[in-house]
């Protein structure tokens, strides 16, 4: 053979003659990757299309290139005239109210906007019957009623329709479209009922936007000039003494942001460890293959085909069945990701682009496609050495490869481990992951070479025990195959460690369904009716009230609070206004340090902080905390330190402070109670609709609820990706068992005609499985175990609690592994049925 | 013409016993297309000390008759007694223990265990037995063949020949009373060949074994006591080269 076209020419005949053959030998092959795939082209694509949806929302999520933020008293009405001076101003006011209709009253979250809203990003209203109103339309005044456009939530829990009418505050409004998104959703906290959006004008007249109310003020600066972050200065530079807090679009949607690195980091490890026990299932899978044709390639290689055209014809082949399996694969993850995009983005009220998920899927398929090709090196290499004399005998093990093609083999994986580590959006921790999968596959190797070594010294005298350890005591072997199996059990164990322990940490933070109902904006003169209506019913009870007003913390000791801070994690104390109260007595919470003053304390401010306070600033009782409440600034000597749960809905405050002078001050109240039946409950709620149109119920029991769901779904999908881990695993150790059948086979016939019975065979296999699977299960659980802890730590921060299913799994997982191996090895190797022995003997 | 037929020691032995006796034997196996008849009534007897050589064209049952007589497959017909078991309806467990105990295979595929060197496989049916001092009996044994420098040679690294002589240790090593014998040296040139023939003989006589040695090796079916030819499972021809007997009673 000589010269390119003669090589390119039998090349293709050979690979056009092995296609119309079938590449059905390659099906467990293509399982592995697809699956590997399917994983990594997943959570790539999601992860890809949700940080792009948020970096390159952030303006559209905050509302404008720069946002401040009041709560209870807007700004001064000449700091928003100076604020207006520096660019386009709007000013948008968020409070919980209730919506009434007839009998029926929900909690909502109202809106009130003024006609520069929205200064970025569009709202998304829904198509009636008049086609689809813009905002502007749909809150203007017609026929005396102001408009308001609700999201369908809403509708639907009070039984209205588009053209109806209901009660908001004071005001009455005409429900014009329906809410599908709205741009600056994220930039709102936690939302306890569906989005009602109003003009201000209307708002204002409605009594929405009273003093005594809990609302948010937020004003949004678009930058004229487009220089946002001279804009930025410029607003930092007004910060009024009551302090306010600023936000640019890096900070917006932050707490999504963390959830969504969270959430990736957590799937992308789990994604790298698919990718790590996909390939190995490769590996294995390309060498069954290979082992399997070393007849059919020495025969290639007799009738004159040189190694290079051997390895061109079964790259080829491999190549085209990767392509199959990352096809496969990719397709389900786009499918995937597209559909939960979609959701997500909904959710978050998000405007996102298909093509981010394009990107991700091309480069999860070129880390596949270079992991592959690392993986089925060693295969290929080993084809190339095939001699033709092999066709004469009865070889089919694979020779050894060339170390330059082992080398470059490994060199292909780190390269696509690196690939892996890089499309992560933590690298750190990506890359100690893969450095934790390495060192989990050196000690799994360290331990198969040493069990060899202690194996090739013992020689027992029964057969079983011979056999068994005979098969142990190839140190490269046993250390490939305790990688093999152990690999997958140490990465599928850290990720079920790691997602019980989030289940735990999600779980735990549920809050506990007591009180069944939170009333806010009770007023002082509705008090003592409210008080006495639940002492009238036997089924009402465990009434508490508390003043429910808004502080900034702005110094400590005189130091501003933000130099004093020495917790950097506790900064959320000092991000703008914090929950705040005042107490004659205690309010029941543990002290940790100080002392209540006296009931009847009239002196100046004394303040009670909470723990987090604490442990920002390292406060003692003595120390003094400066903060504004409802504009004003107070400094106050802290008397003791509280301890909350943060567990429940009852109001939880950061401050509490001495009554004197916050009692007089103009505030609403925020009023807990229980009820032993919904019905007792759901009265309440009726009567108050009623008699106190103000009042907004927050009904806890749908809430907790929600959340449960909200939990449950992420455990169910954290469960489904150990779920494919595992699945993954058992094909590549299907891939690892079938890679061994030929040769057990093989011995079990030579054992079989010296007189070895099939139970002996059986056990023999078992008992040298049973020792890699028992290695694998302890050396890679112990791994897992680790890379769970380190996950859930310095990955998920949540507390590691892997729960007896982590421990159990390795366990599990080693004898599933041993016994797949024995009985296939073992009991399935021996021949057995008519004609079955003949057969082998003759072969 | 091959190697004379007096090249190969005679048997010492004074035969009486029969080792084998196959009455009327059947065997068939299932196919998608049906039962297909291997052996249709095959009757032989074999004594102890005898050299039986079987003959037949490829596909006429003799590897199948060598399987049944080594308890490796069920008749589905007839009887079959090997030293006194009736194999027909014998159980796996006295099967393999009859393997164990008095039976040596040697097949053209030679069936070593390819992780285990020459001596392990050797070794392995007196492991197999529980017998003490196996390994020394197994060194013996391949030093008897010719290989005791290569004791610790796995199969990859010997030879056909030199392969096929460590199956015949491993046959010989635990003192069988039947040895059966797939064509041991098809796949062997014709001095390799003649080489483990001889060894296998020279064991069999020493031993006072029975050996049923399959070939279509005329001048080594010659150097048998006797000569069944099979054909599309029946035996159609059978010829009494010498009487081991007589033939003992000379030497």
């Amino acid at each position: 053979m000589s010269g390119a076209s003669s090589g390119i020419s039998p090349l293709r005949r050979l690979v056009r003659a092995e296609l119309a053959a079938g590449i059905a030998g390659l099906r467990l092959f293509i399982a592995c990757v697809a699956i590997a795939a399917f994983m990594l082209g997943a959570v790539w694509m999601l992860g890809a299309g949700l940080s792009r949806a948020l970096s390159e929302n952030g303006t559209i999520m905050l509302g404008g290139d720069v946002a401040v933020e009041v709560v209870n008293a807007p700004l001064d009405a000449d700091l928003v005239v100076r604020l207006a001076d520096l660019g386009t101003l709007s000013e948008v006011s968020e409070l919980r109210s209730t919506a009434i209709a007839g009998d029926a009253r929900t909690p909502v979250e109202a809106k009130v906007v003024d006609d520069a809203y929205p200064l970025v990003g569009e709202i998304a209203l829904a198509q009636s019957a008049d086609g689809v109103p813009t905002l502007a339309e749909a809150l203007s005044e017609r026929e005396g009623l102001p408009g308001t456009v609700v999201e369908p939530a809403l509708l639907s829990r009070l039984g209205l329709s588009v053209g109806d009418t209901m009660t908001l505050g004071g005001g009455t409004f005409e429900i014009r479209a329906v809410l599908l998104r709205e741009p600056d959703r994220l930039s709102a906290g936690f939302l306890v009922g569906p989005r009602v959006i109003v003009s201000e004008a209307a708002g204002r007249a409605a009594g929405l936007l009273s003093s005594q109310g809990l609302v948010d003020y937020r004003y949004r600066l678009r930058a004229d000039d487009g220089d946002a972050q001279a804009l930025a200065a410029a607003v930092a530079a007004l910060e009024p003494e009551r302090g306010w807090e600023l936000e640019t679009p890096a900070d917006a949607g932050d707490r999504v942001r963390e959830t969504v690195a969270r959430v990736t980091t957590f799937l992308g490890i789990a994604a790298m460890v698919a990718l790590a026990i996909g390939l190995t299932g490769a590996w294995a899978a390309s060498r069954v293959w290979i082992g399997r044709r070393v007849r059919t390639i020495a025969l290639y290689r007799l009738s004159g085909a040189e190694p290079g055209l051997v390895v061109a014809l079964h790259g080829v082949l491999v190549a085209i069945a990767a392509g199959i399996g990352i096809a496969l694969g990719l397709a389900g993850a786009g499918v995937l990701a597209f559909v939960l995009m979609d959701l997500l983005a909904a959710r978050l009220h998000l405007p996102w682009q298909p093509a981010a998920l394009a990107s991700a899927g091309a480069l999860a398929a070129l880390t596949l496609a270079i992991g592959i090709a690392g993986a089925c090196a060693s295969a290929l290499s080993g084809a190339a050495r095939t001699p033709p004399g092999a066709a004469m005998r009865s070889a089919d093990t694979i020779p050894t490869p060339r170390p330059r093609d082992a080398a470059l083999g490994a060199a292909a994986i780190a390269a696509a481990i690196l690939l892996a580590i890089l499309g992560l959006p933590d690298e750190i921790l990506a890359a100690t992951a893969a450095f934790g999968l390495v060192l989990a596959a050196a000690l799994l190797a360290g331990a198969g070479w040493l069990v060899a070594r202690a194996a090739a010294r013992v020689k027992p005298r029964g057969f079983v025990a011979r056999v068994a350890l005979q098969g142990l005591d190839d140190p490269a072997k046993a250390a490939m195959r305790a990688v093999a199996i152990g690999i997958g059990i140490a990465g599928i164990t850290a990720v079920v460690g790691a997602q019980r322990s989030l289940d735990t940490a999600l779980r735990a933070e549920l809050p506990d369904r007591i009180p069944d109902l939170v009333l806010l904006d009770v007023q002082q003169a509705g008090i003592g009716p409210l008080t006495a209506r639940v002492e009238a019913d036997p089924l009402l009870g465990g009434l508490q009230a508390s003043p429910f007003m808004r502080a900034t913390i702005t110094a400590v000791n005189g130091v501003p609070a933000a130099e004093a801070l020495v917790r950097e994690d506790k900064d959320w104390v000092i991000s703008g206004d914090r929950s705040f109260a005042w107490a004659a007595e205690p309010t029941g919470a543990e002290l940790l340090g100080g002392a209540w003053w006296p009931v009847d304390y009239a002196g100046p401010p004394l303040v009670s902080a909470e723990e987090d306070v604490q442990e920002a600033f390292d406060l003692v009782p003595g120390d003094t905390l400066t903060f504004s409440v409802l504009g004003r600034s107070f400094t106050a000597e802290v008397a003791n330190i509280r301890m909350e749960y943060h567990r429940t809905f009852r109001p939880e405050f950061l401050l509490v402070a001495s009554p004197v002078p916050f009692r007089d001050a103009p505030h609403s109240w925020i009023v807990t109670l229980e009820g032993e039946t919904d019905a007792a409950v759901d009265a309440l709620v009726a009567d108050l609709a009623r008699d106190a149109p103000g009042v907004t119920a927050i009904d806890v029991r749908r809430i907790v609820d929600d959340l449960t769901r909200v939990v449950e779904g992420a455990g169910l999908a954290s469960l489904a990706i150990a779920g494919l881990l595992l699945v993954v695993g058992a094909l590549a150790l299907t891939a690892i068992v079938a890679a061994d059948v030929d040769s057990r086979e093989r011995q079990a016939l030579a054992f079989t005609l010296v007189g070895a019975s099939r139970r002996e065979i059986a056990a023999a296999r078992l008992a040298e499985a049973g020792t890699i699977g028992a290695l694998a299960a302890l050396v890679g659980g112990g791994a897992g175990l680790a890379g769970s802890f380190w996950l859930a730590s310095a990955g998920l921060r949540v507390d590691f609690a892997p729960g007896i299913v982590a421990l159990v799994l390795p366990l599990a997982l080693g004898l599933a592994a041993a016994l797949a191996a024995g009985i296939v090895g073992g009991l399935g190797a021996a021949p057995r049925g008519r004609g079955q022995l003949v057969r082998r003997l003759a072969g | 013409m091959h190697a004379p037929e007096t090249s190969f020691p005679p048997s010492p032995a004074k035969p009486s016993d029969v080792v084998v006796s196959l009455v009327d034997l059947r065997l068939s196996y299932p196919s998608p297309e049906g039962e297909i008849a291997v052996l249709r009534g095959v009757d032989l007897a074999v004594r102890a000390g005898e050299i039986v050589a079987v003959t037949g064209p490829s596909g006429s049952g003799k590897s199948s008759l060598i399987a049944v007589v080594g308890g490796l497959e069920t008749p589905t017909g007839g009887s079959v007694r090997v030293l006194g078991t009736a194999l027909e309806s014998a159980d796996e467990r006295t099967r393999t223990a009859l393997r164990r105990r008095d039976i040596g295979i040697v097949f053209q595929a030679y069936h070593l265990v390819p992780a285990m060197t020459a001596l392990e496989n050797v070794a392995l049916p007196l492991v197999l037995a529980g017998e003490e001092g196996g390994e020394a009996a197994a060194q013996a044994m391949l030093r008897e063949v010719g290989l005791g420098h290569r004791m610790s040679h796995r199969p990859s690294s010997l030879s056909g020949g030199e392969q096929q002589r460590v199956a015949v240790a491993r046959a010989f090593v635990a003192g069988p009373r039947l040895v059966l014998a797939d064509e041991p040296t098809g796949n062997l040139d014709r001095r390799t060949g003649e080489h483990v023939a001889q060894v296998m003989f020279s064991l069999t006589r020493a031993s006072g074994a029975a050996l049923v040695l399959v070939t279509h090796d005329e001048a080594l079916a010659r150097a048998c006591d006797r000569i069944v030819a099979i054909d599309e499972g029946r035996i159609v021809e059978e010829r009494v080269v010498r009487d081991p007997v007589a033939a003992g009673a000379r030497g």
